[in-house]
């Protein structure tokens, strides 16, 4: 009887190891083919800020459908859910057959690096997609081409432009103009900058801004090839300007409690002067913003900054696909110069590719931002990085817990930097 | 004594008596019940086919992973490499050199003895409570039930939406009364941090312990607590040697299972905090998930979920064992 109940009980309890042993499949092990194949396709999509926004691109996709002949079904992932289930559900075999996710290796190059992508480097040359070199180069591992680079991006400062008229303040142009500011708004009990970092991949925008500013692009490229090491004074001094940020007041009591949402919900409101947030955000702004909004590059000691960029999320096709063919039809749908009109007018969102912007109407901030992103693909302007999609893994995880920690008090800014540079060389 | 004389001084030439001892009828071939070989063989046959489900269920589902399980947790496997390479026990020697499964261990330590304490006090209270109420017990078995039955990844959700710094009702409430100086990031102070999701659960488990001891007090002998009361035992008095004797069997069962979920939390913690901030909630299941699935370390991962599994196993058998010896002792509802 005592061996029958302790066998239960090691039983029991064992069962507790199934959840990981349950999902040990060989990723990347199934090979697309076009037996069985359907014409109706799963395409997943992060859940955009805008709900219209998933309207407009489902109406959009209807016209794909119409024209194909293709069943599109359109699902929609919050972002952070995204993040923790696309790459379980790849591996099961679960997953969408086709699907937007962030460029770069610690994104669509994870996926890519576990065999879990369909290789686009064939169709590439059979459609002929026109895509900027440089985007192209952050979607393209071990010289093979996995996806279509998501949207062209920037990081900075959104402010308040009414309130900071308000109150006397002008928009900063150098640093120390930045920290005078946060400390008049402190002043008047206004939040200076809705940082938040509940999340955590907020922590690596803040670290991109403030050391893409401080560096340069130069400085970047020297980091992220390894030239220059993770834990040197100029990264150090980049997340100590956060630490002391949120000791000064100047972010909101304990960012690392205040989502994402939550943080845009305090400047919408106009508790918070400043916003740092992406050109993601900018039509809803436009759409929801009861002031003048003003768009700038987090500053430099001394200068005005540059932006941080980067690339959003775009098409990948699942390696264990069995609609291949209607996946790549989708993907070419997606992949077109029709279809880069069409986001940058009703998503204000910008393809890295040639965009044909005569006679659309846009905003002011959408206007800039097309500027500016157009400067990536011309070298005509320094531009900063966005890390964390250049990065690995585990150089992220070790950015994102290092700003949480910095922000909650559990760490310092050299123990960060430590940390990074142990990260990196991994 | 007599007996002992008789035994041990038998007559050497004493005829075959009674206090001799009867042997037992020699064995025949046929068996003692008379049930014919032929229906033997077919019970045999049959109790086969009706265990065969269960036991291929039991290979399918549980042999087989668990022994994957112990073959990944010797190599090691980045979810790629179709023929990892064999390490032996590398993923455990790292793992114990790792100051994060420490951390991680440390704060499951927090978790099985506050998370397995509190809803036993609580749901015990509970249960006394509603013992000798007639009516609108159902009402009070259904609400204090009810957060057991609830997805936990919406009450991690919901629960998330109280401890919102900005527009939760926690702060909010602390303001309505005067004690808002009391108000702070829960989720995001590492100092709350890991008591604010642990208050989350005991919630929602104090719901099961109330009702299974509810169920038990029921059948606890109301004549004893009675005369105990006659005799001047007061409440805690009466509590403690009347009704918890009676009703441990059942008391220490809802204690094993709290206490490996102890051990094996997970889903709460990364629905709320993904053992943010910056590991102040990180717990040994959510290490072993970002591991295996957000590092591509599956086999550390693995090994992490091995070690959890062997630190548990110990608690359940004793407490099973303790269980098992006072149900034989007469001892329980």
């Amino acid at each position: 009887m005592k061996l029958r109940s302790t066998l239960q009980a090691a039983l029991a309890a064992a069962t507790s190891v199934l959840v990981v042993a349950g999902c040990t499949g060989t990723g990347g092990a199934a090979s697309p083919g076009t037996a069985g194949e359907s014409k109706t396709l799963r395409y997943l999509v992060e859940q955009p800020e805008d709900a219209e926004a998933l309207k407009k691109l489902e109406t959009r996709l209807a016209d794909f459908e119409k024209s194909s002949g293709i069943d599109v079904k359109l699902e929609a992932m919050p972002y952070d859910n995204m993040r923790t289930v696309l790459q379980t559900q790849l591996r099961s075999g679960d997953g969408p057959d086709v699907f937007n996710w962030g460029s770069g290796p610690g994104f669509g190059g994870a996926l890519a690096k576990a065999g879990l992508l369909y290789d686009l480097t064939g169709a590439y040359e059979q459609h002929g997609w026109k895509v900027y070199p440089f985007a192209k180069d952050r979607v393209t591992v071990d010289g093979k081409t996995y996806g279509i680079p998501g949207e062209m991006e920037t990081v900075g400062l959104f402010y308040n432009k009414d309130l900071f008229a308000k109150n006397g303040i002008q928009a900063p142009r150098t640093l120390p103009e930045l920290t005078a500011a946060a400390a008049a708004l402190k002043a008047k009990k206004i939040v200076p900058i809705a940082a938040s970092d509940k999340e955590g991949w907020q922590g690596g925008h803040l670290l991109s801004m403030a050391l893409s500013s401080a560096v340069g692009s130069e400085g970047m490229d020297a980091l992220l090839k390894g030239e220059k090491s993770w834990n040197s004074p100029e990264v150090v001094s980049a997340l100590k300007l956060w630490e002391d940020y949120g000791k000064a007041g100047y972010l909101p009591d304990f960012p690392t409690s205040l989502s994402y949402d939550n943080a845009t919900a305090l400047f919408y409101s106009g508790k918070a002067a400043m916003l740092p947030n992406g050109s993601w955000l900018i039509r809803e702004l436009d759409a929801n913003a009861k002031f003048q909004v003003g768009y700038i590059p987090f500053p430099a000691q001394n200068g005005p900054g540059i932006f941080t960029a980067g690339l959003g999320s775009g098409p990948y096709v699942s390696v264990g696909t069995k609609n291949q063919d209607a996946a790549l039809k989708l993907v070419d749908f997606l992949a077109s110069p029709e279809h880069a009109r069409w986001l940058v007018q009703n998503l204000g969102v910008i393809p890295p590719q040639p965009v044909d912007v005569s006679g659309l109407k846009l905003s002011p901030l959408m206007t800039q931002t097309l500027q500016d992103t157009s400067k990536l693909a011309s070298d005509k302007s320094d531009l900063g990085y966005n890390i964390d999609v250049l990065t690995t893994d585990v150089f992220n995880k070790a950015m994102w817990d290092g700003v949480q920690g910095l922000l909650s008090g559990q760490r310092s800014a050299e123990q960060v930097a430590e940390s990074l540079d142990a990260a990196f060389k991994k | 004594m007599n007996r002992t004389v008789v035994e041990t001084s038998p007559a050497p030439t004493a005829a075959p008596s009674s206090s001799t001892p009867v042997k037992p009828p020699r064995r025949s071939g046929r068996p003692r019940s008379g049930t014919p070989s032929v229906t033997r063989k077919a019970q045999t046959r049959l109790g086969l086919i009706l265990v065969a489900p269960l036991m291929a269920m039991v290979v399918v589902f549980l042999i087989f992973p668990l022994g994957n399980a112990l073959y990944y947790a010797f190599v090691d496997f980045n979810g790629i490499n179709p023929r990892p390479p064999f390490v032996g026990l590398d993923n455990f020697v790292e793992l114990f050199k790792d100051p994060s499964v420490w951390a991680a261990l440390k704060n499951n330590v927090i978790w099985i003895v506050l998370g397995t304490v509190s809803p036993l006090v609580i749901g015990l209270g509970l249960a006394l409570l509603v013992w000798g109420v007639r009516r609108g017990s159902i009402f009070y078995r259904v609400a204090f039930f009810f957060p057991y039955i609830l997805p936990q990844v919406a009450v991690g959700v919901v629960w998330g939406w109280i401890y919102d710094p900005t527009r939760g009702w926690l702060n909010r409430g602390l303001e309505l009364v005067g004690l808002g100086s009391l108000g702070t990031g829960w989720l995001g102070n590492p100092d709350t941090a890991l008591y604010a999701v642990l208050g989350t659960a005991v919630w929602a488990t104090s719901g099961f312990v109330f009702v299974i001891l509810l169920s038990a007090l029921r059948n606890v002998d109301t004549e004893l607590v009675d005369a105990s009361l006659l005799d001047g035992a007061g409440p805690l008095s009466r509590l403690w040697y009347v009704v918890l004797p009676q009703i441990m069997p059942v008391f220490l069962m809802v204690t094993t299972i709290t206490l490996v979920g102890g051990f094996s939390v997970f889903d709460i913690v990364f629905i709320m905090t993904g053992g943010g901030p910056a590991g102040a909630t990180e717990v040994l299941g959510t290490y072993a998930y970002g591991n295996a699935f957000q590092l591509n370390r599956i086999s550390y991962g693995t090994a992490l979920a091995l070690v959890i599994t062997v630190l548990a196993i110990p608690f359940a058998v004793w407490l099973n064992r303790l269980q098992r010896r006072l149900s034989l002792q007469g001892m329980g509802a």
